[in-house]
């Protein structure tokens, strides 16, 4: 019983950890570039979610605002900074990046935006029931997780894969000049990355806002460190590597910390998994050399 | 063009920081700047005519009295250094309101220091050397206060560590006070709560790794071994954690009754929520790292029975407690919280001391701080005296959330169990 | 102003002016972008906090150990820089600086979470001294020492053999210099400075804790060399000094000193990645009209 439960509880945390990751290696994919600032993102996100929900006190309106506003961000963030470091040596835009992240975090801890309190954003499980099986439960908060994870991803999967402009995203993701030569318009194909990977990151953070009943501006560094790891993990710029990196380092962290406790605390666990890795691995479960 | 343009805009911003001389941000009631209002009002109170008609004009344009504190409003710590700064402010103004001390007003000068120990530091300097304050409060961490300790001692200015719980702050030397019960204090307090008032016995504690948890822990299980109770789990997790789920699994099989778990409020409302999600319906203690109203805000419905320790009895009549709680809510629009409330009491502990001094010479008021006498005019007290260790002794309260609020559970009073 | 506290304040620069220097090694020499120098200065720090309090052994022994333990973890810890580049020694650098720390707050040998106190102050030559003009004096010896060694490296031809390594590592391997051998050198020479550094930062404060050390701190350390302008001596001491003394001159608005440090770094890299007075920079080519320097630095110009 003891497994079952940890193993549901772990996929679940897995699914917060997915949504961030997906955004930030779809835009390493493309960009080449460390999108640090991709917490800030995702704070926003929730952020935004949490007001739209104090506003109008439903669920999924707030989860749509929160996303719309997060993806916009993206690609301002990308419009006004990324976008003239292109082909520029990678530390030019990581440094960038950086800068923005420390910006923001500071920003949105100011009176006027989010203050440095923790507020709580007490949507529930969004009307969903719990489950109740003999082997474990699921609270209704995880089943709206699981099934808003489940339907963002398969959208995305349907995106990239069935239209013109998500083949046009692969190509970019592959080489990104030669995509250019073969006349397919970079600046859409970037944005829209920017703009999907945003949109997650949001989601992500009304999610996961839901999930702890708690909105703070430093949310999103800690999930954003595990996020690098998940992509470096699965594999930079891949996304079923981010996926299978999410679920699984979500598993070993929680069964660790069921088993042992906290030898480390699970942060640096992550971040050993990740030396050893790029030693041993560096491109990852699913990447290719 | 476009370029040139920003990067001398990028000069012009870095000349112009390194151009700007500093400014103290200092906290000065307006009364502070104005003509004093008793001197305007004088006529009319009778009993003024009966004082010295020459000493009023020699008091009326003195000079503030500087009291300098620093906390953390950016950074990490932000949130409990706004509220301890909010509370000083708030008590600078209650005790200026009321005519100052010694007939001057007191000056809050205030830096923030991010809880970081090099800022800190430098601050404590600044406020010896620049602001030339009487004394001071720390309203930060224990790493920031460690720092700031000797250099005030060293200096000869005494400082009070509102909340901070480094055991090894007060030893720094006779210039440093504590006003915070201390950790392990509170954490004996705990374990007499476990074993005596609710008559448990098995126990599994989850400590926070910091300074702070450890300390409690240490004092739960020095009293716990002494009632004898039965520890059948301990387990120690990480500042900022929010998934305790696998841990819950392992209270569950522990056969536990009830958990102690140090944390603060963020932590410890993960952790009830997640307790009741997982269907553990056990009692948990928890300290003043909950005391705060965005734990009963955050836990929502599952805060309900969780009680805690703390310095600060919500329940209690005191005139100084309702004061503070209500002047609180009325100029921030928010509940108070211990750490304010702590913040609060140590500047008004400065303003006794300087009273009872008569003076404002540092030896006077750390004299009248080491003799003071079951002292009322604080939020969190009574404070009944200091130990030659510079350590507050005052009861310790146990709180219950109940309708969404902390109310009184149980006082602890008993001398022995309440002394560090 | 007064003395004491502009004491304070200078001393803590010369602390950081060598740490500044020390990453510029790594990151304009030898090309390796690192985000975990704190974690090297805190093991400095933690070296001596230990052997001070543990073994009551004196400062000079300390300082020197702190310099030559922290140096030899260098040296491994830049084993991942063999196996990967970039984007990946990136978030190597910046993992090993979150397991150094939680390995500072798990192991009660190095105090945990409640850190080491009561470091005592140095005594050199028969005189014990905690800050004043002594210690500032002492840190300025040692960022002078640091930009020695800095102006030395960059010279001869090891330095040369850096430069190699971060304009193009396939070429360097070509033409026979080591360039593994030179990475690993580098880590440990910019750790043992950040060790030194360590050593008087725990000396002065008295006290150290794992959070000081964090990765926020590495962070800073890299905004120094980056906004001074890297690869050159000056700019991490120009960059040390600004972004230390601003949030000192600036407590009027120093709640928004970090808002105003990450639009620095934004418009810095947008509009001049050098740094104010790296080479090629705006402001460098205004002092320098003629400045040669501009054709040695290939790597980090915008198109």
């Amino acid at each position: 019983m003891d497994f079952a439960q940890n193993l549901s509880n772990a996929i679940i945390l897995g699914c917060t950890y997915l949504l961030m990751a997906a955004g930030l290696t779809m835009v390493y994919g493309v960009l080449k570039v460390l999108h640090i600032a991709h917490a800030s993102v995702y704070t926003i996100g929730a952020f935004v979610g949490v007001l739209v929900y104090s506003w109008v006190g439903n669920f999924w309106l707030s989860l749509l605002i929160a996303m719309i506003f997060s993806g916009v961000f993206g690609i301002l963030i990308y419009r006004f900074s990324y976008y003239y470091l292109l082909d520029v040596p990678r530390t030019v835009p990581l440094i960038a990046s950086i800068g923005l992240f420390v910006m923001l975090t500071d920003l949105l801890q100011k009176p006027f935006l989010m203050g440095p309190y923790q507020r709580a954003f007490p949507a529930g499980g969004a009307g969903l029931p719990r489950i109740d099986t003999p082997w474990f439960s699921i609270t209704s908060k995880q089943l709206l997780i699981f099934s808003v994870t489940i339907v963002l991803m398969v959208l995305v999967y349907l995106l990239l894969t069935r239209t013109r402009i998500g083949l046009g995203w692969q190509a970019a993701s592959l080489d990104r000049e030669m995509a250019a030569a073969v006349g397919i318009n970079l600046n859409r194909i970037i944005a829209l990355n920017f703009f999907i990977g945003s949109a997650l990151a949001g989601a992500a953070g009304v999610l996961v806002g839901i999930y702890n009943n708690s909105v703070f501006a430093t949310m999103g560094d800690l999930p954003s460190y595990k996020a690098f790891i998940i992509i470096v993990l699965g594999g930079m710029g891949s996304l079923p590597g981010a996926i299978l990196a999410s679920l699984l380092l979500a598993i070993v962290e929680n069964f660790l910390v069921a088993s042992i406790g906290y030898v480390l605390p699970r942060d640096s666990i992550a971040f050993l998994v990740l030396i050893l890795m790029l030693m041993f691995r560096p491109h990852g479960l699913l990447g290719q050399e | 063009m476009y370029k040139k343009f920003f990067s001398g805009l990028i000069a012009l911003i870095v000349l112009s920081m390194l151009v700007v001389a500093c400014a103290p941000q200092t906290t000065a009631t307006p009364e502070a700047t104005q003509p004093p209002a008793a001197e305007t009002a004088a006529p009319q109170v009778t009993e003024e005519p009966t004082m010295p008609a020459t000493e009023q004009p020699t008091e009326a344009p003195q000079e503030p009295i500087k009291i300098g504190f620093f906390s953390p409003t950016t950074g990490f710590a932000a949130a409990d250094g706004t509220s301890a700064l909010q509370s000083a402010q708030l008590a600078v103004k209650i005790i200026n309101e009321n005519g100052g001390v010694l007939g001057r007003q007191l000056e809050l000068v205030f830096y923030d220091d991010a809880a970081k120990p090099d800022q800190a530091s430098a601050i404590a300097r600044k406020l010896i050397e620049q602001d030339k304050v009487v004394a001071a409060v720390s309203g930060s961490y224990s790493g920031a206060t460690r720092a700031a300790a000797p250099i005030f001692q060293e200096a000869g200015i005494p400082m009070l560590s509102a909340y901070a719980i480094h055991p090894d702050i007060t030893k720094t030397g006779n210039m440093i006070y504590r006003i915070g019960t201390l950790a392990n204090v509170e954490g004996r307090v705990g374990a007499e709560l476990v074993g005596k008032v609710m008559n448990l016995k098995k126990v599994a504690i989850l400590t926070v790794d910091n300074d702070f948890g450890i300390s409690l822990t240490d004092g739960f299980k020095q009293h716990a071994a002494e009632l004898g109770l039965e520890i059948v789990l301990e387990e120690k997790y990480p500042l900022g954690e929010t998934e305790f789920r696998p841990i819950i699994g392992k209270i569950k099989s522990s056969g536990a009754e009830v958990v102690y778990a140090t944390g603060y409020y963020n932590e410890a409302a993960n952790l009830v929520t997640q307790m009741k999600d997982e269907g553990l319906n056990i009692p948990i203690i928890g300290q003043e790292g909950y005391d705060s109203p965005k734990f009963i805000e955050l836990a929502g419905p599952a805060a309900e029975g969780v009680i805690i320790t703390t310095d600060l009895n919500r329940d209690s009549d005191r005139p100084m407690t309702r004061t503070f709680l209500e002047q609180y809510k009325a100029t921030y629009g928010e509940d108070a919280d211990m750490v304010g409330a702590s913040a609060f009491d140590a500047v008004m502990v400065l303003a006794y001391a300087i009273k009872t001094a008569g003076s404002t010479d540092p030896m006077a008021i750390v004299n009248a701080i080491a003799n003071l006498k079951d002292f009322e005019d604080v939020a969190t007290g009574p404070f009944w005296n200091f130990t030659a260790d510079r350590e507050v002794v005052r009861p310790v309260s146990s709180q219950i959330v109940k309708d969404g609020a902390f109310h009184l559970y149980h006082e602890f009073d008993d001398i022995k169990l309440v002394t560090p | 102003m007064s003395t004491g506290y502009l004491l304070t304040i200078f001393t803590f620069i010369a602390i950081y002016i060598s740490l500044a220097l020390s990453l510029n090694i790594l990151v304009g020499f030898a090309g390796q972008i690192s985000l975990g120098q704190a974690a090297f200065f805190g093991i400095g720090a933690y070296t001596s906090a230990v052997l001070a309090i543990r073994y009551s052994l004196p400062f000079t022994i300390d300082f020197i150990s702190a310099i030559l333990i922290t140096g030899f973890v260098g040296l491994f810890l830049g084993l991942p820089s063999l196996r990967v580049r970039h984007d990946f020694l990136v978030l190597a650098t910046m993992g090993i600086n979150f397991v150094v720390i939680s390995v500072f707050k798990y192991v009660d040998f190095f105090g945990g979470a409640m850190g080491l106190v009561n470091i005592p102050a140095p005594v050199l030559f028969g005189i014990s001294f905690r800050g004043g003009v002594p210690y500032f004096i002492l840190s300025s010896i040692y960022a002078l020492l640091t930009l020695g060694l800095c102006w030395y490296i960059s010279k001869t031809w090891s330095g040369l053999a850096f430069q190699t390594i971060r304009s193009d590592e396939d070429a360097a391997a070509s033409v026979g210099v080591s360039s593994a051998r030179y990475k690993i050198y580098a880590f440990g020479i910019s750790a043992a400075i950040a060790g030194g550094a360590g050593s008087l930062y725990a000396h002065f404060i008295g006290s150290v804790f794992p959070d000081t050390f964090a990765f926020v701190e590495s962070i800073a350390i890299l905004s120094m060399v980056i906004f001074g302008g890297v690869g050159t001596l000056r700019g991490p001491i120009i960059g040390a000094i600004i972004l230390r003394l601003t949030p000192e001159l600036l407590r009027f608005i120093s709640d928004y000193r970090f808002t105003l440090y990450g639009a620095l770094l934004v418009l810095m890299m947008l509009f001049q990645p050098m740094g104010i007075l790296g080479n090629g920079s705006w402001l460098w080519q205004k002092l320098h009209p003629n400045n040669r320097d501009v054709a040695n630095t290939p790597q980090m110009e915008v198109k």
